[in-house]
């Protein structure tokens, strides 16, 4: 069982950390859950990520946190990741993760999922893509497309922070048109790609754009992204989450900052394929979402 | 399809008898078939309880592709897709095999190069697939024809490298190739090189074993690393994390974990001489001292030199290297032992085995090495060119 | 202070250049040399046993009860610490923690040097790593430190420590306790 594996042996249990005792008995895993996971439970029990050495109040971190707590079967759960700032997180999530080059993430998810398919064909393992703007729609484009045109069953969420954070500040596909960024310096000349009808077009069954400033919100998506991406297709999440350092504000500014984005550039958008319509009805009459 | 639970201790999911590398290498009979290389690479991939392949048309590599994708439509192969370029299906085929597949691809030439980023990032990160290289001239100018500069760049990625001389070669090496490059002390992917069209689309008579039996599954939890599919502890796995983000670990970590990877190459050493029957291969007449050190087709045509200076009287042997990566130095060192003049004929401009066979043997061995000749973009290379190079250093100026 | 690598800083020695690989099946490496496994078992029991903080890191192959051979080896290792009076310090995972570890309570493979100078382990066993993992960590402390590696290993062992045993499975184990004590008897422990 997948659960096992976090299962500390009693021989050892007085030499292991409290952290990884924790993860046994405090996590919340699916399969000790009556109800689906989420955001409630954040509060009292043992999150997955350890630790992040991210910049403080960081809406990335925070964002992943949300997404952690969200998904329906973590133990079950392979996340694929990209070279940006999500990065320097992913060593320390208690799951099987993989980070791979810039821009390859849902080439090397395709192959993850295909091949779980073939060898638990009796299981149900969840491969879920999370990587920056610049990682699914500029150098990572074409694979991120092509993923959804071969209707891959895996759910590609993506951290737009609009900007190369982690290298220090260029500019990016999903950079607003007149931006100043680094390689940028007279602004962005062209919009800000917008990825979540490219998706929508490419085939995806579900694609949402928003913000991380609603935790619950944020929660929703991913668990029905998730599900959808089981029975159904391909699914994409925008989530905006600000790089607080490259556009000047302090560490308590990121939430006003997704806040106001919520009413003006990143307002909601979801569609939804009517085969994943009548599906989440379905996972919604079962309790399962 | 196939399901993996059609599979049983004894007989894999497509029926076939589950059988031992020794077993389907050196025991089983065989017959005789009359076919090309891409047609061998689909028969050894069929014997070989494959579970995944990624394609993607180039040539001289598009039919050997498209023949594995049959094995899977006739439910041989688990998993078989087509993807968008060379780049993604190096990393489609990477997450296969970090999943827990094993793995096979083919590429060619400037697929190779487009690719390019994956291989030192399959050996890093210890996956143990196989790269069946049919190689080809690389742009610009384009040139479909063989012509093997490619292998120069793939060189110090830290994969194996195997070269084989003929369609038959390339049967029994790629089968040898998946169980050498998944023992546990090895496990880092595995090129098996041909040369394109020379290999791919000529017609030899081979042997091969029945098709009722295959070699046992690979094991993914007999691994250096866990597999990516959350059943193996530690639950907390990321393949493969920034190491340098600390000046406690950094250096120290990149360093170690770069040599471990060499050193894996090296390990693979003792299966590799068991199953290729050595990591050299030595004809002609054994007391010479001319050699030619070769590898792939070349040796093919060394080996025809070697014939036609014998009736000129003059005695030559060929040494044919299989194994590039790893350099089979010792092996190499030892025939050299009476050896004067090393003849290196090569398909490339640049001379790149010739740059290897004399980087290795510096101060180890007292021989001229004499880089030719070389043809490049599909030129054969003709016994009379071989000769002509041979008689202009040991007969200057007098001709055959 | 530790003995440091040829180049000093890096790249650290590595034990296949050195013409040293894997031993054979049936066999166990000590130093240079290929020798039977109850040799090397005797010589890792009786080095365990005279040097100086003595420590087994067990890695999360059997730290954690994912199948029944896990769970074996746990209760064997358990015991194997409590024959050779070593301390068991372990390896619970093998992220990058930054910005370090703490070498008091865990090893990490990368830098394993940190507990090990912290500790003053000057002997060690590792059983139950993943064999990349371990190699990374053992090539480290081979040029980092002084301390003597042993490497009991399922699979096919690890030429970069100073011992290494392969294909131990839970009869292996037992038969290394029941050697250690005997040793331990005629060292007059």
């Amino acid at each position: 069982m997948a659960l096992d594996i976090y299962k500390v042996n009693p021989e050892f249990r007085d030499i292991m950390p409290k952290e990884i005792i924790d993860l046994e008995e405090n996590a919340t895993w699916a399969q000790n859950q009556e109800k689906p996971r989420g955001i409630k439970e954040l509060p009292e029990t043992k999150e997955l990520l350890e630790e992040h050495s991210l910049c403080a109040g960081c809406p990335e971190a925070a964002t992943l946190r949300y997404v952690l707590s969200a998904l329906p079967k973590p133990e079950e759960t392979v996340i694929v990741n990209s070279t940006g700032c999500t990065s320097l997180m992913f060593p320390h999530i208690a799951l099987h993760t993989v980070h791979s080059l810039f821009g390859n993430q849902n080439a090397v998810a395709s192959g993850i999922k295909r091949v779980l398919e073939w060898r638990f064909p009796d299981k149900q393992k969840d491969v879920v893509v999370l990587a920056g703007d610049g990682a699914t729609v500029d150098i990572g484009l074409d694979y991120t497309l092509q993923s959804f045109f071969r209707q891959e069953k895996i759910t590609t969420i993506c951290f737009d922070n609009e900007v190369y954070a982690n290298t220090g500040g260029q500019e990016s596909g999903m950079t607003a048109k007149g931006q100043v960024f680094k390689m940028a310096p007279t602004g962005k000349k062209f919009d800000k790609v917008p990825m979540w009808e490219l998706a929508k077009t490419s085939g995806c069954h579900y694609s949402v754009n928003m913000t991380g400033s609603a935790p619950k919100a944020v929660a929703k998506a991913v668990r029905e992204a998730i599900l959808v991406a089981r029975e159904i297709g391909p699914t994409y999440l925008n989530i905006y989450t600000p790089c607080i350092l490259e556009i000047g504000l302090s560490a308590n500014e990121g939430l006003g900052e997704m806040k106001a984005g919520d009413k003006h550039r990143f307002e909601f958008y979801k569609h939804v394929s009517p085969e994943a319509e009548e599906y989440l009805k379905k996972c919604k009459k079962e309790g399962i979402l | 399809m196939s399901k993996i639970t059609d599979m049983t201790k004894t007989h894999n999911w497509s029926g076939q008898k589950l059988v031992s590398i020794e077993h389907m290498l050196f025991e089983a009979p065989r017959t005789k078939h009359f076919m090309t290389g891409s047609e061998v690479l689909k028969e050894a991939v069929k014997r070989a309880t494959v579970d995944a392949s990624v394609s993607y048309p180039i040539t001289p590599q598009s039919e050997a592709a498209h023949l594995i994708g049959e094995l899977w439509a006739e439910g041989y192969v688990g998993v078989y897709f087509r993807g968008e370029n060379e780049f993604g299906v190096m990393s489609e085929v990477a997450g296969c095999s970090m999943a827990g597949a094993r793995t096979v691809t083919t590429t060619s030439g400037p697929g190779t190069l487009r690719a390019m980023e994956n291989f030192a990032m399959w050996s890093g990160t210890r996956a143990p697939m196989q790269l069946c290289l049919m190689a080809r001239g690389i742009n610009s100018p384009l040139s479909i024809q063989p012509d093997n500069l490619e292998v120069q760049y793939l060189l110090e990625t830290g994969c194996m490298i195997w070269y084989a001389e003929n369609v038959q070669e390339l049967f029994d090496m790629s089968l040898a190739a998946f169980t050498v490059a998944e023992q546990p002390d090895v496990h880092v992917p595995i090129i098996t090189a041909v040369d394109g069209f020379f290999v791919s689309h000529t017609r030899e008579a081979v042997e091969l074993p029945d098709d009722d039996i295959a070699l046992q599954p690979y094991n993914p939890y007999a691994a250096p690393l866990p597999p990516i599919d959350s059943e193996m502890p530690p639950g907390r796995f990321l393949r493969d994390p920034f190491v340098m983000k600390s000046n406690y670990i950094s250096y120290a970590t990149h360093a170690s974990w770069q040599w471990e990877i060499r050193s894996a190459v090296e390990r693979s050493k003792p299966y590799a001489r068991k199953l290729l029957n050595g990591l050299v291969h030595t004809s002609g007449n054994l007391d010479a001292e001319i050699a030619f050190v070769a590898c792939g087709t070349a040796s093919n045509q060394a080996k025809e030199g070697q014939r036609e200076l014998e009736k000129l009287g003059i005695k030559s042997k060929v040494i044919k290297l299989r194994t590039i990566r790893p350099f089979p130095e010792e092996e190499l060192i030892k025939e050299l032992d009476g050896i004067k003049h090393v003849f290196v004929p090569e398909f490339n401009v640049v001379g790149w085995l010739a740059n290897e066979v004399k980087a290795k043997l510096y101060g180890k061995v007292d021989v001229n090495i004499h880089a030719g000749p070389k043809v490049a973009g599909g030129m054969s290379l003709p016994a009379e060119a071989i000769i002509q190079e041979v008689m202009e250093v040991v007969n200057p100026g007098k001709g055959a | 202070m530790a003995n440091q690598g040829p180049a000093y800083y890096s790249p650290y020695p590595t034990a296949t250049y050195e013409g040293n690989i894997t031993p054979p099946e049936g066999k166990a490496l000590l130093l240079e040399d290929v020798v039977d496994e109850e040799v090397a078992m005797r010589e890792c029991a009786r080095v365990m046993l005279t040097s100086e903080n003595a420590t087994i890191f067990p890695g999360p192959q059997v730290l954690y009860g994912w199948n029944e051979e896990a769970k074996k080896k746990a209760t064997l290792i358990k015991e194997i610490a409590e024959v050779l009076e070593a301390k068991m310090i372990p390896m619970y995972d093998y992220r990058p923690k930054y910005p370090k570890i703490d070498p008091e309570v865990e090893i990490n493979p990368n830098h394993p040097n940190l507990t090990i100078w912290h500790n003053n382990i000057k002997a060690a066993i590792f059983v139950g790593v993943h064999c990349h993992y371990a190699n990374v960590a053992l090539k480290i402390v081979r040029s980092e430190t002084d301390c003597y590696t042993i490497a009991i290993c399922g699979l096919s062992g690890h030429e970069d420590a100073m011992a290494t045993l392969r294909d131990q499975h839970t009869e292996e184990l037992a038969r290394f306790i029941e050697i250690a004590k005997e040793v331990k008897a005629e060292l007059g422990k």
